[in-house]
């Protein structure tokens, strides 16, 4: 029997709806061209009050010209709009919530915009959907958050929309799939106009509307961290990291992130990891930007493969002149893709190596702060245990801690932080800031970072916490708190216990791993100044004036 | 790229202050136009001796800081937005046009009176450096008593802040913040409780003054002392300058505010870098220049080329 109200129904309401504003705006372009003195036209007439916006930013490439013109549109005519953003990180992302353009937000990271964002929360300038990791928030894009709008931004365009993405594809790809393929309106913001791409990133029939801006997308150095700035505290840490984790566990693919502690250990694979016989053995597969500090292991035949979430000013033809080892075009270039770096060191590599500005006596850790809502970005994808996931590496089954026939292995969640961060401020504490930011901001969930029950190993100055061989709770903490220093959860440690701990294995100091604590020199390091990276590089790093010294 | 005026408050204040602004015929038409309007010759209010008075320092700071502040205009200068330490709040409504400057002259004399008439003895304010600020903010909180009260007044950094209130609280304050390891504690001269409910009555009159001047929206920002807020709203300036004066004033996070609201270079008016400085030491990577220590000019080229970038 069929129902007459069913076959009144349209199926293309969406199709219909985006059909009749691209007829309307064609005649402000030609082609799929919109000249850049119209853009504010053109977005009155695409946005429609309550529209789901995705504006690409993350922390690197911004559609910072796209992003200016949604500030000047007429909030009579555009209003109520659910920006969905990866980074909230220039002033007008907010500003257009100011102006009254748009109204809810959904993102993954607000480092550059973290006390403002908590301030308007606070005001009730803008209502919070969820601070979500990279993954989650792409995962939406295609479930719940499907957006009607896509800002984006690329290197070039041809006249039929092709676009080149060049270094910086980032997750470009990923915005564009959800908006075009749900009829959504994809425009997007280039550098400039060509006759020929170097290389298609993604096909014209994906993008409705080009636009060449005014001056080219706004692009961060961000992973990049002068040696100068590693200490010999951080030199020791990482030897213990190398030797206590990486050799013992055979570690062969990971993920770093972008703090001097691993960036040291990065500088100490060709020197202390070479004298140690383990080139070849450990660290060949990466997750990871390119980070310049890898630079002196690359040229030392440690690094097999790199996959990258994005680009890195300066490290253009360097990547372009090591294509066995970085994932390029034809044309040369890097192909970076945020979504799958995203999961690959998610799902991929067998650890996770991270920093935190605070931890409490479970390990779970935050770099929220008071007043700042920074959110979190793409560590805490890679830094948990994904349970599902079967694999076979060694360093996965060295975490059986069972005989149990089913018992299986798990992700290397490593946690390296120095016991007091600068200014004397403990990092082992009671409470985290995080709590009661959450609290205050009436979020869902505390907005926490990686969670203890993922973390199997900490790693400070003091030593090593094996936390995935602890079997209660009790022991765990009491690991955590043998390395936590004189911080308020390192005093609460009973000394008795520490023998007992090392002898069980649960906890190790420098002498246990075969560590010489004087041997721990900066001198070690592969590379101790920018200058070297690009001696190192065979000139082909380009560091960004702000990282040049000479 | 965008610029950051930065208007200082009381303890900027040396004497010879206005004599030592730059040769520059909007340095003589505001200073003259300041005298007409109070009806003085205001190049006398910055000898040593007259700046005794808490009603020629304030009155010194405002004509010197816009006379400054309409000179970088002048020369093509143009802030994105604009920001007052206490009574250099009304030189920044001046600049964004929020209120006039005849009007702010009137009202800051008249704030400045209410001030010196609020408190003539056992009340005053200390300094703590080197603590943090959620330390100081403790202690202060487990001193205070309705017999002798004590408040956070000024939120300067990170690590220093200001109290205001009864004089033996503030020392036994001043005194527990030394045993938690401040790097510095100590009284400052000044003999009005500023930035504290104590002064909640000044407030309330300072407020009457203010409600029979016309405001406007600011062409520019302006942030606000007692929420560290970007004010956008004619009506909005004028409530925080009435209600600052009772509250304490979160300048720390007014200058991290202004960074993410895009500043990139911060120039501060005369007189003195005590506002440089503060900014310097929480942002780092930002640019903050002193008119008095580097002269209009280089804050001229500086802001220009910031402009230009």
């Amino acid at each position: 029997m069929i129902n007459e109200a069913t076959e009144e129904r349209s199926w293309t309401t969406r199709r219909d709806k985006k059909a009749k504003k691209i007829l309307q705006v064609s005649q402000l372009a030609v082609d799929k061209i919109l000249p850049s003195e119209k853009m504010v036209e053109a977005l009155e007439m695409l946005i429609s009050p309550g529209d789901r916006v995705v504006l690409e930013g993350d922390n690197q490439k911004q559609a910072s010209f796209l992003s200016h013109v949604l500030t000047q549109v007429d909030p009579q005519k555009v209003y109520k709009l659910h920006m969905i953003m990866s980074s909230i990180s220039r002033p007008e992302h907010l500003d257009i919530f100011e102006y009254g353009i748009a109204e809810k937000i959904d993102f993954a990271y607000a480092g550059p915009q973290s006390l403002r964002v908590a301030q308007m929360l606070e005001d009730r300038k803008l209502k919070m959907g969820e601070i979500h990791t990279y993954l989650e928030l792409f995962g939406r894009l295609f479930i719940d958050l499907i957006p009607n709008v896509a800002l984006i931004a690329a290197d070039q365009a041809d006249v039929y929309g092709n676009l080149y993405t060049g270094a910086n594809t980032e997750e470009t790809p990923t915005i564009v799939e959800a908006t075009a393929f749900k009829d959504g309106i994809v425009i997007a913001q280039v550098n400039e106009l060509v006759d020929e791409l170097p290389r298609v990133d993604i096909p014209g029939s994906w993008i409705d509307f080009v636009v060449v801006a005014d001056k080219p997308y706004q692009l961060e150095p961000l992973f990049t961290r002068d040696p100068r700035h590693i200490t010999d505290l951080q030199v020791l840490m990482a030897m213990m990291t190398i030797r206590g984790v990486y050799e013992r566990h055979q570690v062969q693919s990971l993920n770093h992130g972008i703090g001097y502690n691993t960036a040291a250990i990065e500088l100490l694979l060709p020197t202390y990891g070479e004298s140690l016989g383990l080139k070849g053995k450990i660290c060949k597969h990466w997750a990871l930007n390119p980070h310049p500090t890898l630079i002196p292991a690359i040229e030392s035949g440690w690094v097999e493969s790199i996959h990258c979430f994005g680009g890195e000013v300066g490290m253009e033809q360097y990547v372009a002149a090591r294509p066995d080892v970085f994932f390029t075009g034809r044309d040369g270039s890097l192909r970076s893709n945020r979504a799958m770096s995203q999961v690959a060191g998610q799902y991929a590599v067998d650890l996770f190596v991270g920093s935190t500005l605070q931890m409490d006596r479970d390990g779970n850790s935050s770099t929220v702060t008071s007043g700042r809502l920074a959110g979190f970005g793409g560590a805490p994808n890679m830094g948990h245990d994904p349970r599902g996931r079967r694999h076979s590496t060694p360093a996965w089954l060295d975490m059986r801690t069972s005989n149990d026939e089913l018992a299986r292995g798990r992700k290397l969640v490593v946690q390296m932080v120095e016991t007091f961060q600068k200014g004397n401020e403990p990092v082992f504490v009671e409470s985290m800031d995080a709590v009661k930011v959450g609290l205050d901001a009436n979020l869902a969930t505390a907005p926490m970072m990686i969670y203890g029950d993922d973390v199997t190993h900490v790693v400070t100055e003091e030593g090593i916490a094996y936390l995935y061989k602890s079997d209660s709770v009790e022991e765990r903490r009491q690991a955590l708190s043998a390395v936590a220093g004189v911080t308020p959860i390192g005093l609460q440690h009973d000394t008795k216990q520490t023998a007992a701990l090392r002898e069980k294995g649960l906890i190790a100091f420098p002498e246990d791993l075969g560590v010489n604590r004087t041997e721990a020199k900066r001198s070690l390091l592969a590379a101790k100044s920018v200058e070297e990276i690009v001696d190192w590089s065979k000139a082909l790093y380009n560091p960004p004036a702000s990282f040049r010294s000479w | 790229m965008s610029i950051a005026f930065l208007f200082p408050g009381q303890g900027s204040q040396v004497p010879g202050m206005l004599h030592e602004l730059p040769d520059h015929p909007v340095i003589h038409q505001t200073i003259a136009e300041a005298g007409e309007i109070l009806g003085m010759d205001v190049l006398r209010l910055d000898t040593e001796e007259k700046l005794q008075s808490t009603v020629s320092v304030q009155l010194c700071l405002l004509v010197a800081e816009v006379a400054a502040a309409r000179v970088l205009l002048e020369e093509g200068v143009k802030p994105e937005m604009a920001a007052g330490h206490s009574v250099g709040a009304f030189a920044a409504a001046v600049i964004a046009g929020a209120m006039d400057f005849p009007s702010a002259l009137t009202t800051v004399k008249r704030r400045a009176e209410l001030m010196e008439a609020a408190y003539p003895e056992g009340y005053g304010m200390g300094v703590v450096t080197g603590l943090k600020q959620d330390k100081v903010l403790k202690l202060t909180g487990d001193a205070f008593s309705e017999d002798q009260p004590v408040f956070p007044a000024n939120l300067n950094a990170e690590d220093q802040v200001t109290l205001a209130g009864d004089m033996r609280c503030i020392e036994y304050v001043l005194e527990r913040a030394k045993q938690e390891g401040a790097r510095k504690a100590f009284l400052l001269p000044v003999s009005v409780p500023s930035h504290c409910e104590l002064l909640h009555e000044v407030s309330q009159e300072l407020a009457g003054e203010l409600y029979k001047i016309p405001f406007k929206n600011p062409s520019i920002p302006c942030l606000s002392n007692s929420t560290a807020r970007a004010l956008r709203r004619g009506e909005d300036i004028r409530h925080d300058l009435a209600v600052s004066i009772a509250r304490s004033v979160k300048w720390h996070e007014a200058t991290l505010l202004m960074k993410e609201m895009g500043a990139t270079l911060f120039l501060e008016m005369p007189p003195g870098r005590v506002l440089t400085d503060l900014a310097g030491a929480a942002l780092p990577s930002v640019r903050s220049l002193s008119l008095s220590e580097s002269g209009i000019k280089s804050a001229v080229l500086l802001g220009k080329r910031y402009r230009n970038g």
